[in-house]
């Protein structure tokens, strides 16, 4: 899994509630089937509510992790919205 | 214990379990429209359930004299519909910006820099005629007392609050084991009992319960300093901002902190155990949005402390502290708050996004 090269990686760092999960719906609206997107997040809320509305969008969470400090990433493989 | 330790010993457990939790209402409620997550809002659910048993308790053992808030019908919708928009440019409740505070975020500096200066202008200031007027709406029983379910349907509070808890909780169980649903958690598990308290963040359920016995423990150790009422922020935020205008007199008086009353000690308490949980959990972290979102949060927090002002209380002296006591004015209140955070969240977030 670590091989994985995120299509296009979004820094939410810094945003306050709920700017980044807003910013990651909207991403992933966009973007096409087997693509995949990192987020780069440090609201602890959102570590936790991202991953759940992206599968409740029909979104494959790959993995979340704690990077540095705040700092997670979390990997997302897009599958097409339902 | 002075009403100093005592306040600030009830806000750092407040503060530790709100940021572990995540607890926000702002969130609570927003995300049942954005995204249709209920996650916060049965958190929130839960600790109204322990908290209407636990009061109910205190009342009945002589503990506490329950103190629902009046109905001022007009404060309670003007001021909680103004609270409403403000929490959502905010980025957060009152509580919210209070424990992210203690998170580093200066998004939430901002909000509460804004809230605490316009609560002071409605509690004392300029901005207090326009509270009087509104507030003219009061509307208490025969007897003089504050409005609330129980004796407008003729109960005693303490034994409808008892019953309407349980049958509440029945009623819960019941859905919840017809439709089962495993919830699922993301990223490393904890591998221990203290990993799971001091260094994940907490379920809903363990959360809502957390927080219903930090109500339920403020009660009578308020009580005590003189201010019969649980959790609060507002007058605590009003508080703190008065005692820094009046610094200079505080030195030359030497330092006798008497100016900080219990509920200005219990927010600063929220602010030091909401850091030293982030800073367990290496969350903390001193970080900034762009500056438009640094005036954006500013704006909210002025329209929050304004509209706690003039409703008689934020969310959690409405939501978390007045509802279990199910005070007319608190639910009222309350609603009103929702309703305004759902229209500005309408116009912010969801109609951009489906555009």
């Amino acid at each position: 899994m670590a091989d994985i090269i995120p299509t296009k990686t979004i820094n939410e760092c810094g945003k306050i509630c709920p700017y980044p999960d807003v910013d990651t719906m909207t991403t992933l609206k966009k973007m096409k089937k087997g693509e995949f997107l990192e987020v780069l997040i440090d609201y602890p809320l959102s570590v936790e509510r991202i991953p759940r509305s992206a599968e409740k969008q029909g979104h494959k969470v790959l993995s979340v992790k704690q990077v540095n400090g705040p700092t997670h990433s979390i990997l997302i493989e897009v599958l097409g919205n339902k | 214990m002075t009403p100093i330790i005592s306040g600030l010993f009830v806000g750092v457990l407040f503060g530790f379990a709100l940021q572990r939790g995540r607890f926000c209402m702002n969130s609570a409620f927003r995300d049942i429209i954005l995204g249709r997550d209920f996650t916060l809002f049965k958190a929130l659910s839960v600790a109204i359930l322990v908290e209407m048993i636990g009061f109910s308790i205190l009342a009945f053992t002589g503990t506490v004299t329950l103190a629902p808030k009046p109905l001022m019908w007009g404060a309670n919708i003007v001021g909680g519909l103004i609270f409403g928009f403000g929490m959502v440019l905010a980025g957060g409740c009152a509580s919210g910006i209070t424990y992210r505070l203690g998170e580093g975020m200066m998004g939430a500096l901002m909000a509460v820099l804004g809230f605490g200066l316009s609560a002071m202008m409605g509690a004392t200031g300029v901005l207090n005629p326009i509270l009087k007027s509104l507030q003219n709406t009061k509307i208490m029983t025969a007897d003089d007392k504050p409005l609330t379910l129980a004796n407008m349907v003729g109960v005693d509070l303490k034994i409808a609050m008892l019953v309407l808890a349980i049958l509440i909780i029945v009623i819960w169980a019941v859905l919840a084991l017809r439709n089962k649903s495993a919830e699922k958690s993301y990223g490393e598990k904890a591998k221990s009992f203290g990993e799971a308290v001091f260094k994940k963040g907490w379920k809903w359920l363990p959360t809502g319960i957390v927080v219903g016995l930090i109500g339920m423990l403020s009660f009578p150790l308020s009580a005590a300093a003189g201010r019969n009422y649980p959790l609060g922020i507002t007058g605590g935020w009003v508080n703190i901002f008065q005692s820094l205008i009046k610094w200079q007199t505080l030195v030359d008086d030497k330092l006798k902190i008497s100016a900080l009353n219990w509920e200005g000690a219990e927010v600063l308490g929220i602010v030091l155990g909401a850091l030293v949980a982030a800073l367990i959990a290496r969350e903390f972290a001193i970080r900034a949005p762009e500056p438009k979102i640094l005036l954006q949060t500013f704006v909210g927090g002025l329209l929050m402390g304004f509209g706690a002002i003039v409703s008689g209380g934020c969310n959690i002296g409405h939501i978390l502290s007045g509802v279990p006591q199910l005070s007319i004015g608190s639910i009222v209140g309350g609603l009103s708050i929702i309703a305004g955070g759902w229209t500005m969240a309408y116009f912010m977030f969801i109609r951009p996004m489906n555009s």
